[in-house]
């Protein structure tokens, strides 16, 4: 894009002042106003297509779970959707309602996380610090479920690898219902704050043309009126067995992707509690024996926390994939940045990152005050006199 | 919600200009020419309202696969149209782009990835590999696979 | 340097550089600041610029991208500052040793000075990586 002569560039990144990954982002600001936005990413490429491709099925399961740690439930899931998908593997009852559980705890704290992230970016720690401390809980049920807080390796071609016996089981119900309480609490709280509301409510907005027209997927889409969820539309695991809702809410704002987001979570703990409860009654296996996947492609995909996660395996009938293809749900929800940015002022973008913090020294340096927008004129005007003002006090005439 | 399969009907329109048709449960595989891409991705993506969840390009022995897959999201089916380019020392073929805004990032990368140029794109250059360091004197993934 | 690294392991403020990790490492650092484990009690903060940082937390196996970057905060840093790596990533690569994109030898990108081990390693193994750390410093 042309630059104009009152238009600014504030690059931001790529290691940027607090937390999250590194990547690169260039906006174009006329005045305070953000007129463009561009991305550079590639950071954080290690190749896992490519390092995939020379793995077996169950060294590549291990792999994926190490694309993302906060969906590290997800891409497993998907992953072994898809190889399931080649030859049309079922899988026991028992251990669809595993896979379903692991699955939707994470949803739980990977909405908490963000959450509190949310909180944090726009400077309101106490949410960051409340919902951090609620999320702690559910790691704890991980560590009951798999031996680790995070990373769980839980799932395999077939089933998966780990039981819960029926001491546990009612372990996990117990703290699943201190998570509850607190998750509504949070959930009644959240919404009546005035802090939360005056920043988010109508900043952002991405539309519903533009979230069909770019696809974006999971909440995102889900805040700007387009319902699907992978969970209903193609019901694997346990999610034909369980009853919940698809949380979809119109406005496309900052503040819907936090409500959808309270939302779900809420609906998660109840999947949760169902599936806690056909864990006592259902026996069986956990795993069928795979001995082999013939020749062919299969698509799997797996409503993860931030949208669908979409894998794509073909096959040639050895133990290992010839071609594995991964796309991760923030791969197409990012994109939706250049028609949600445009338009709003430079605080209210990075919210709508919301994975980006804001650089202020960076912001301020590059930052010049011009344009037509009448707000923006009276600030340049003030900032004028402000400068005069003190250019007199400093030489006294 | 209608969430019947409209697999029957796209066949059918499409009778013809699909070759190597791939049917199982709730996915559709097949090949299309290059030249009627476009035109088949504006039908899925418009008309039958499906999304474009991603898409694969494939190195196989005499070609280049690049294999676009469209979420038709009330059914959960998959309709994935297949373009083979034969060319693999300069692979070409139309972008979808000017008709699917979603494709934008996914051809920067195969572009990247593979080396596939796609002719229309509004902006071709690489997605992961812009301001890399090194030199790099080939796509990243090209010719990498033992 | 024995009595200016006394006076910093008092309080050690870290800056978190992530090269190329999961995310999970990145994660379960900042879940050391919230209330549960709270390292500010031992004097560890974590800051917002490498200026004022003490040690770094660098996460995940650098890629070649990013590593000219991460070269680029080390010089940055005041001196002395000391190097953990968080995770098995910086340790031993984790599975990501047969990539195309990643630095053949990371300690020629950053000079590690103590490694936590782990995938991701426990908040308290990183305090314990911590007090390590603090127990060199003071001689
Ligand atoms: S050590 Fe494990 S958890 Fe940490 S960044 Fe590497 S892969 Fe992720």
């Amino acid at each position: 894009m042309k630059l104009s002569e009152n238009m600014n560039q504030v690059p931001v990144g790529p290691f940027h002042p607090l937390l999250e990954e590194a990547e690169y982002f260039n906006l174009t600001v006329e005045g305070e106003t953000v007129v463009d936005i561009d991305l550079d990413i590639g950071w954080m490429h290690r190749g896992h297509e490519f390092i995939s491709e020379q793995k077996t099925f169950t060294q590549s399961i291990f792999l994926v779970e190490r694309i993302c740690g906060i969906c590290s439930t997800s891409h497993p899931l998907a992953c072994v959707h898809a190889i399931e998908d080649v030859d049309n593997i079922e899988i026991p009852e028992r251990a669809a309602y595993i896979r379903t559980l692991v699955g939707e705890l994470e949803r739980i704290h990977s909405h908490l996380l963000w959450l509190g992230l949310a909180g944090h970016f726009i400077g309101y720690d106490t949410l960051w610090m409340w919902a951090w401390k609620y999320r702690e809980p559910v790691l704890q049920m991980f560590e009951i479920i798999s031996g680790n807080r995070n990373h769980y390796g839980v799932m395999r071609v077939g089933g998966v690898s780990r039981d819960i016996d029926l001491d546990r089981v009612k372990e996990l119900h117990k703290i699943l219902d201190t998570v509850d309480a607190k998750i509504k609490m949070i959930a009644a709280a959240a919404p009546d704050d005035p802090v939360l509301k005056s920043r988010l409510v109508g900043v952002g907005v991405l539309t519903n043309q533009d979230a069909i027209d770019m696809c974006a997927v999971g909440p995102t889409s889900r805040a700007s009126g387009v319902p699907w969820d992978v969970r209903k539309d193609e019901p694997t695991d346990a999610y034909g067995l369980v009853d919940f809702d698809v949380i979809v809410l119109q406005n496309g704002d900052v503040w819907d992707k936090l409500v959808v987001r309270l939302l779900e979570t809420l609906e998660s703990t109840k999947i949760c509690r169902q599936c806690l409860d056909k864990l006592k009654t259902v026996k069986g296996p956990i795993l069928n024996n795979v001995k082999e996947i013939s020749a062919g492609e299969g698509i799997g995909r797996y409503e993860a926390p931030r949208g669908e996660v979409f894998h794509y395996v073909r096959t040639d009938g050895s133990n290992r994939a010839i071609r594995h293809k991964i796309r991760a749900p923030s791969y197409v929800n990012i994109p939706t940045y250049s028609a949600s940015c445009k338009g709003i002022p430079i605080a209210d973008a990075l919210i709508t990152l919301a994975a980006v913090d804001p650089c202020y020294c960076c912001t301020e340096r590059a930052l010049r005050v011009k344009g037509e927008d009448p707000d923006a004129i009276d600030f340049v005007k003030l900032s004028r006199e402000k400068t005069e003002r003190i250019r007199r006090e400093i030489h006294g005439h | 919600m209608d969430r019947t399969d409209r697999t029957d009907d796209f066949l059918k329109k499409f009778e013809g200009k699909l070759t190597n048709v791939i049917r199982k449960p709730k996915r559709l595989y097949f090949v299309v020419d290059d030249k009627d891409i476009r035109e088949v991705a504006q039908y899925i993506f418009r008309d039958m309202a499906c999304r474009l969840s991603t898409a694969t390009a494939t190195e196989v022995y005499d070609a280049i696969e690049v294999l676009y897959q469209f979420s038709h999201d009330p059914s959960g089916c998959y309709f994935c149209p297949r373009v083979r380019i034969k060319d693999k020392k300069n692979p070409t073929m139309n972008s979808i782009t000017p008709v699917v805004k979603g494709a934008n990032w996914i051809e920067r990368e195969m572009f990247d990835f593979w080396g596939v140029t796609f002719k229309d794109h509004p902006r071709p250059e690489p997605l992961l590999s812009r301001n890399h360091p090194n030199k790099l004197d080939k796509p990243l993934r090209f010719g990498r696979v033992s | 340097m024995g009595w200016y690294n006394k006076r910093l392991a008092k309080s050690i403020w870290v800056f978190h550089v992530s090269a190329s990790p999961c995310n999970n490492c990145d994660i379960e650092i900042l879940d050391l600041l919230t209330p549960k484990y709270d390292v500010e009690r031992l004097g560890i903060k974590l800051v917002g610029s490498v200026r004022h940082a003490d040690v770094l937390l660098v996460s995940g196996v650098i890629n070649q991208k990013v590593a000219p970057m991460v070269k680029k905060i080390y010089e940055q840093a005041p001196k002395p500052i000391f190097v953990m790596g968080v995770g098995t990533c910086p340790s031993g690569g984790c599975c990501f040793n047969d990539s195309y994109n990643i630095v053949e030898n990371r300690e020629d990108v950053i000079p590690f000075d103590i490694y936590v081990p782990g995938c991701p390693p426990k908040p308290e193994a990183m305090i314990a990586g911590a007090a390590k750390l603090m127990e060199v410093l003071n001689g």
